[in-house]
């Protein structure tokens, strides 16, 4: 062979790894351990109310969602194979994937889903998270593969509202939820690729491979172990030291951040989601009613200082509610510039002093963005106190509108309606700012009833340049999820939600 | 002697009491509602109402406590609203690992301290003596936390020798569970030596002063057998003591060192209890850890009378 020829076959190899396709080669087998934040308490809903974080990304191991996100944040088929919708979009159908098993052999079917969604449902069982499945009024069952969601409101873009891996989403077996009882909730069971083979709490989940899966030729991985690793330096230390694999990470750690970039032998994995973190004033009390103060107020920022004060500039600011990572993106959303000089005139014109409290966490976090929002806006000639209140006290007050300004969060999401519509329809009762625009409800109403993403993207731009002029709500930073992880783990998807899902990932 | 066993156990009794009720005073006192918590925050009044009746939650105070007491005393501890779990398979689960790593930590210091202790009253004031106080005084002001990172830094990340986080049943992999326990023992038992030393020092001085060691010193027994066998027990009651509570203080696990080494303790249940508003499970925890040390200042009063007889006979 001459050297000629050798080079050509380099050129095609190279260019066949480029491409990527079919030589990509997923290597089988091996144990991936990961270092969660907190502890697991279980899988049923009744009990555990609402998944958090942690709670998501072991779900997504073991239980799955009648759809998932494909990698551009469209649905693509789960458990269900398709679905279609009537034309108010209040039924949708979805057909089921046939032939698939629960964990303990039973069957997989339309009537489980119903079941499910029956027993969440159900006002005697106090769950809370019927109220996060209170938009759908029935699930119907018509036959083994057919199911039907009865939906209050149209929703326009339903499969991909059900591709969390939450408590509502996820499927679990009614066979197994009626049979354990009390000792379901650490016991779960579901379709999903793997199983749970040990579970000692507070210390380490062991999953191993479900050889039944029906879709195991896409399954990499023995075994996955998911740890709690509640302090974020030991976290990082045990991804050093390979302790752990991949570890989840947030932009307060920036630090730790930094350091993996920088270190060949690990990688970051981050995630530009939709949403930010938001804050809302209350615009019934003084001196929040005045529209010149609540501009002022917004004005008087400056993100990019804040990022790097708070989490050394990985924090990105905001402009409006939705964010880089989602598909409405606008030409013009309305957004104040940042203008201190035009804020303190602002608070001239308005004449009397203005003084306001607003609310944060009582953690470190809590006091330093109290801290700086304080600074920005004394200098603006305002006076803000810090109440600094426990992290579940702040929903309370905010539903009982206690409050002057209040921080929430809108977060990632494939579609944008489902927070739009509570956080800013007027009768709405998540309505927090107490504020009242025609034109407001006109374009949230708009967006929820058509199906033309070009369309709906006008509304929401509509939309986000009223609420930036009438100030009701701020943003300060868009919505970024992180992971750290040895170099050679492969195979793990886009953040979604901040979910760190590693079902079908690989090691190199 | 049973006398005196008898006497100390009905003390126990009120005090155990007195320790109840300030924990379900100091449960009922936080913030939030458990049927808020169970519920929601978007719950309707009526329905919190409801499940409150249906929890005896709107009973007054007193008859609550009661209501625990009586299962407390039938051995019912309640169950976690949450995970399902009995406070007693929680507490069963948790507690191993919090006694194991008291054991080795307690142990890492009393060995670290008696004998550092022994060679500074031998020559007290001297350049050992000096140097050891500096120390310790300079060990003591550095928070256990901040040891704990360090540790980590450098048998961990740097050199690679020992685990940052984790654990292993001793039963399953006796090796890794020990070593999973030394960076957390080291951290604990480097913020419990200097105290300890600083005690054992003291009274050892006192004791070398008396006249029986004299008298010992006179008979030509060696050094070596005057300090251990005839110094060290009478000058002990003040580190049995400092022991014995600190035992007491890490029965409830240590909340910070369980966190950053990710130990399943004790310390990690009443945290997560904590977070989620899992009244149950932090009642029954602080009850259980108040009854432990209760448990462990009685076993030190009855080592006083071990260690020195005229205790037993009420006339110290």
């Amino acid at each position: 062979m001459s050297i000629f020829r050798l080079r050509t076959l380099g050129c095609v190899l190279a260019a066949m790894a480029l491409a990527g396709g079919p030589a990509h080669a997923q290597k089988q087998g091996g144990t991936l351990t990961v270092g969660l934040e907190l502890d697991i308490p279980g899988f049923d809903p009744l009990k555990v109310g609402v998944y958090d974080t942690s709670q998501n990304m072991a779900a997504a191991l073991m239980l799955e969602t009648l759809v998932r996100l494909d990698d551009n944040g469209k649905a693509a088929p789960s458990l269900a194979v398709s679905w279609s919708h009537s034309d108010d979009f209040k039924t949708w159908t979805f057909k089921l994937r046939p032939g698939v098993k629960f964990h303990d052999g039973t069957p997989f079917n339309a009537a489980a889903v119903k079941w499910n969604f029956d027993r969440q449902k159900d006002p005697k069982n106090n769950c809370r998270c019927a109220f996060y499945i209170s938009f759908i009024n029935s699930v119907d069952a018509p036959d083994d593969l057919t199911l039907v969601y009865n939906l209050r409101d149209p929703s326009v873009n339903l499969p991909t509202i059900l591709t969390i891996q939450s408590s509502n989403n996820v499927v679990q077996s009614p066979a197994a939820i009626q049979a354990k009882g009390d000792d379901y909730n650490r016991n779960p069971v579901g379709t999903g690729p793997y199983v749970i083979k040990s579970w000692t709490a507070g210390d380490r989940m062991v999953l191993e491979r479900n050889p039944n899966y029906w879709n195991k030729d896409k399954v990499y991985l023995d075994s996955i172990v998911l740890r709690p690793l509640p302090d974020s330096q030991s976290r990082f230390a045990s991804l050093k030291s390979g302790e752990t694999d991949l570890v989840w990470a947030d932009e307060f750690e920036a630090d730790n951040i930094q350091r993996a970039k920088t270190d060949s032998s690990l990688q970051v994995l981050s995630y530009a989601g939709s949403g930010a973190a938001v804050n809302v004033f209350n615009t019934k009390v003084a001196p929040l009613d005045d529209v010149r103060v609540r501009q002022a107020l917004v004005m008087a920022l400056d993100r990019k200082k804040y990022s790097q004060a708070l989490t050394n500039g990985l924090s990105r600011p905001a402009r409006n509610p939705y964010g880089d990572g989602s598909w409405v993106q606008c030409k013009d959303d309305g957004a104040l510039p940042e203008d201190p000089k035009k804020a303190a005139e602002l608070i001239k014109e308005y004449g009397k002093p203005v003084s306001f409290k607003m609310l944060f966490t009582a953690t470190p976090r809590g006091r330093a963005n109290g801290q700086i929002l304080q600074q920005f806006w004394k200098n603006i000639g305002v006076n803000m106190e810090i109440e600094q209140v426990d992290q579940a006290t702040i929903p309370a007050r905010a539903f009982q509108r206690k409050f002057d300004v209040t921080p929430w969060r809108i977060v990632d999401f494939p579609d944008p309606d489902v927070q739009m519509f509570a956080n800013f329809y007027s009768k709405s009762p998540l309505n927090l700012a107490n504020f009242t625009d025609p034109a407001l409800d006109k374009a949230l109403e708009g967006a929820r009833l058509t199906p033309d993403e070009a369309k709906r993207t006008e509304f929401y731009c509509e939309a986000s340049r009223i609420i930036n002029k009438d100030a009701t709500w701020f943003w300060t930073f868009q919505n970024t999820y992180y992971a750290m992880a040895k170099a050679k783990v492969k195979g793990v998807p886009k953040l979604y939600g901040g979910v760190i899902d590693v079902s079908h990932a690989w090691l190199e | 002697m049973a006398r005196f066993i008898g006497r100390r156990l009905v003390y126990l009794l009120p005090v155990l009491l007195a320790v109840t009720l300030l924990t379900f005073l100091i449960a009922s006192l936080l913030p939030g509602d458990l049927a808020v918590t169970i519920l929601g925050d978007q719950a309707t009044p009526e329905k919190v109402e409801a499940l409150r009746a249906q929890m005896g939650l709107d009973l007054p105070l007193w008859e609550r406590y009661l209501r625990w007491l009586w299962g407390v005393a039938h051995g019912d501890l309640g169950r976690s609203f949450r995970t399902g779990e009995t406070v007693l398979a929680a507490v069963a689960d948790r507690l191993p690992v919090s006694l194991e790593l008291m054991v080795i930590a307690e142990g890492m210091g009393l060995l670290i301290a008696i004998p550092l202790a022994i060679l500074c009253a031998v020559k007290s004031g001297g350049a050992l003596d000096r140097f050891m106080t500096g120390l310790a005084f300079g060990k003591l002001s550095l928070p256990p936390y901040l040891v704990a990172i360090l540790l980590i830094y450098l048998f961990a990340v740097e050199l690679n020798l020992l685990p940052a986080t984790g654990w292993v049943p001793f039963s399953e992999d006796p090796i890794t569970n020990i070593r999973s326990f030394v960076l957390p023992g080291l951290t604990l038992a480097f913020a419990e030596w200097p105290v300890l030393m600083r005690v054992l020092r003291s009274d050892m001085i006192a004791t070398l002063q008396e006249d029986y060691i004299a008298m010992a010193k006179a008979k030509g027994l060696k050094p070596a057998r005057i300090l251990l066998v005839h110094a060290l027990k009478p000058s002990s009651l003040t580190l049995v003591t400092v022991t014995g509570i600190n035992i007491g203080r890490l029965i409830g696990g240590t909340l910070i060192i369980e966190t950053i080494f990710a130990l399943p303790g004790i310390g990690r249940l009443l945290v997560g209890a904590i977070y989620a508003r899992d009244f149950i499970i932090l009642q029954g925890v602080v009850l259980f850890v108040a009854v432990g040390f209760v448990i462990v200042n009685f076993i030190v009063d009855m080592l006083y009378a071990v260690l020195d007889p005229r205790i037993r006979h009420g006339r110290a």
